[in-house]
């Protein structure tokens, strides 16, 4: 007779309840951090300013909430250009990304309500997808598909799902 | 001859008014950029502008960003600039006393410090001389002169006198080439040896400048200070007998960068060219050049061109081509770019100290062979960057170190005995082109 080995999948989902809610946390994160160029004076091998004065200007990645951005501007551009993406589907869509991204990202990983926030979450990769088969980015388009697969997966396997904080 | 048009009183009255002005301005507007407002200062120094033309210009609106440093003169034979410059600097708090002739400022102005000369070449040496002889530290733009003897003479008063004679290479104080010099070079040795160089300085063809007819300058005027006409006056870069043409104009930045990071003079030169397209200019226009230096690791050779018909061929910069790698400068960041040779060592610890930075495109893969036209062609460089800025006006940090240098806090980067040495290449360069022929240059050329 065929027996599960039940906590092999629970320790399945676990790995995808991980996996899917770093994923959504910090590419929430991401789109609150910005490359910014600090400059600072240029030293030796020795930690010795050089004696021109001279001056580095050195890439620094931060993060703040003043650094918000959803998509990328070119990725902006060629939204605002399709007809079947209205500016005010998309205007708000963009306001609350980043946040939806870390919600579902913490709610995933602390287990808050996990069979909706996966729903959730195939469906925010869904609405993704959309805008990159309008501009024909289809690397794009399968790079989240495999998301999409990965979510479909792992509400397959809620039932086995541990240690949450509210009831699956 | 005598001051402009301000006599004592209304210099007084010009320097009351300005002063009352001061004590209503808000303490706030003196911090920052500004220049220290009039008064008492032993630090502070008196300086003269000697030519108010364009570089003159360049010139004075750098040294106002200068702190302790205070124009009390200038001096122009044209009423045009003159008149400029006055108001321009009394502008930015600065009362001056203007001049028409150099003599009679250095007769009357007995307070200065220093001197920023920035005639065209040819009153270079009679003026920086009688400024040296004077007592004053002199600031002269580049070229030193016209001619070699007279450039010589300038350097031999500079030692006479004992006063500082900073030439207006403004590169040797600009913090992007001292770092690719010191760092990239010769701590890093990112190119390896250095086998060839290319530099290049190429503009588009440009009508001659013209002048407004009020403000012609009288022919015996002209005819005093030099000049046949008023075309000549406001053109002396084309003419022999007041500048050195455009190896001497463009070219003498870059070729001194040649020999400054090559840390010796060319043993011969080698150049080509000609007066191809402006018919009423004595100088030639375009002109190509090779030099070759003699150095202990093995000979390098440095090609020149500077081209007065044509902005093509990728702007102006020096580049120095070695075994591991080119290091491409520029005083345009946007043209300058440090390229690895695919036997390089790694530059990994230079790139962590910031000496140089990666690039966003520094991919360099040889994926497309076929677009090749032949299979030996070496793969595409990957290029790095310089990520040292300068932010400042490229000529600052040089009038810095100059006012620097008078207070004892610094050592000249360009005095005119190393000048000098860039001086001859210059003039030999424009020598070979007219001679066709290539010039051995000796050590004793090279002695002022």
């Amino acid at each position: 007779m065929f027996k599960f080995d039940t906590l092999g999948l629970t320790y399945a989902f676990w790995t995808l309840r991980i996996w899917l809610g770093l994923r959504a946390l910090v590419a929430g994160l991401e789109k609150f951090s910005a490359k910014i160029n600090v400059q600072q004076p240029l030293l030796d091998q020795n930690g010795v300013a050089d004696p021109s004065g001279a001056v580095v200007e050195v890439e620094k990645k931060i993060y703040g909430f003043t650094h918000y951005q959803a998509i990328p501007d070119t990725l902006q551009d060629k939204f605002s250009n399709e007809p079947l993406l209205p500016g005010f589907l998309t205007t708000p869509f963009y306001v609350v990304l980043g946040y939806v991204l870390i919600l579902l990202g913490v709610a995933l990983l602390l287990g808050i309500r996990t069979r909706e926030v996966l729903f959730g979450m195939g469906l925010l990769y869904s609405i993704l997808t959309v805008g990159l088969i309008l501009i024909g980015q289809e690397q794009g388009v399968a790079w989240l598909g495999i998301h999409v697969l990965v979510v479909a997966a792992a509400l397959a396997l809620v039932p086995y799902n541990r240690w949450t904080v509210t009831r699956t | 001859m005598t001051p402009f048009d301000l006599d004592r009183r209304k210099f007084l009255q010009t320097a009351a008014a300005a002063g009352a002005a001061l004590v209503l301005t808000r303490p706030g507007q003196l911090l920052g950029q500004t220049p220290p407002p009039p008064g008492p200062n032993s630090d502070e120094l008196r300086i003269a502008l000697i030519g108010v033309g364009a570089q003159g210009r360049v010139l004075m609106d750098d040294t106002l960003k200068i702190p302790n440093v205070r124009f009390v003169a200038v001096c122009d034979i044209w009423d045009y600039n003159l008149t400029y410059g006055q108001r321009y600097l009394k502008k930015n708090r600065f009362p001056v006393n203007a001049y028409h002739d150099f003599e009679d400022m250095l007769s009357k102005e007995k307070s200065l410090d220093a001197v920023i000369v920035a005639t065209p070449d040819f009153w270079h040496a009679p003026i920086t001389n009688a400024c040296l002889k004077s007592g004053l530290h002199v600031y002269c733009e580049k070229m030193m002169s016209n001619t070699i003897d007279a450039a010589r003479t300038m350097v031999q008063t500079m030692r006479e006198t004992g006063k500082l004679l900073q030439i207006g290479h403004q590169r040797r104080s600009n913090p992007r080439y001292l770092v690719a010099l010191h760092r990239l070079i010769e701590e890093a040795k990112i190119p390896g040896r250095i086998t060839t160089i290319n530099g290049q300085w190429n503009r588009a063809v440009a009508a001659d400048l013209g002048w407004p007819q009020r403000y012609t300058i009288a022919p015996d005027v002209l005819k005093r200070y030099g000049f046949d006409d008023m075309h000549m006056f406001r053109n002396w870069r084309w003419f022999k007998k007041c500048g050195g043409g455009p190896l001497s104009d463009l070219g003498a930045h870059q070729i001194d960068i040649f020999n400054w990071f090559l840390g010796t003079p060319p043993v011969n030169v080698l150049a080509g060219g000609g007066n191809d397209y402006y018919p009423n200019h004595e100088w030639f226009d375009n002109a190509m050049v090779i030099y070759e230096y003699d150095r202990p690791e093995g000979v390098t050779r440095a090609f020149y061109q500077v081209q007065t018909t044509t902005s093509a061929g990728g702007g102006y910069y020096e580049q120095f081509m070695g075994t591991e790698g080119t290091i491409k400068m520029s005083e345009d960041p946007n043209y300058t770019a440090i390229y690895r040779e695919a036997n390089a060592p790694d530059w990994e610890k230079w790139i962590n100290l910031h000496y140089l930075a990666t690039t966003s495109a520094q991919a360099a893969d040889d994926d497309d062979a076929a677009s090749k036209v032949d299979a030996r062609e070496t793969a595409e460089l990957v290029s790095y960057k310089l990520p040292v800025i300068l932010n400042k006006p490229p000529h600052q940090p040089h009038l810095e170190n100059f006012f620097s240098a008078i207070h004892g806090k610094a050592k000249l980067n360009c005095p005119g005995d190393e000048a000098f040495r860039s001086e001859v290449c210059i003039h030999k360069a424009s020598e070979a082109v007219l001679a066709r022929t290539m010039l051995y240059l000796k050590p004793e050329d090279f002695v002022a």
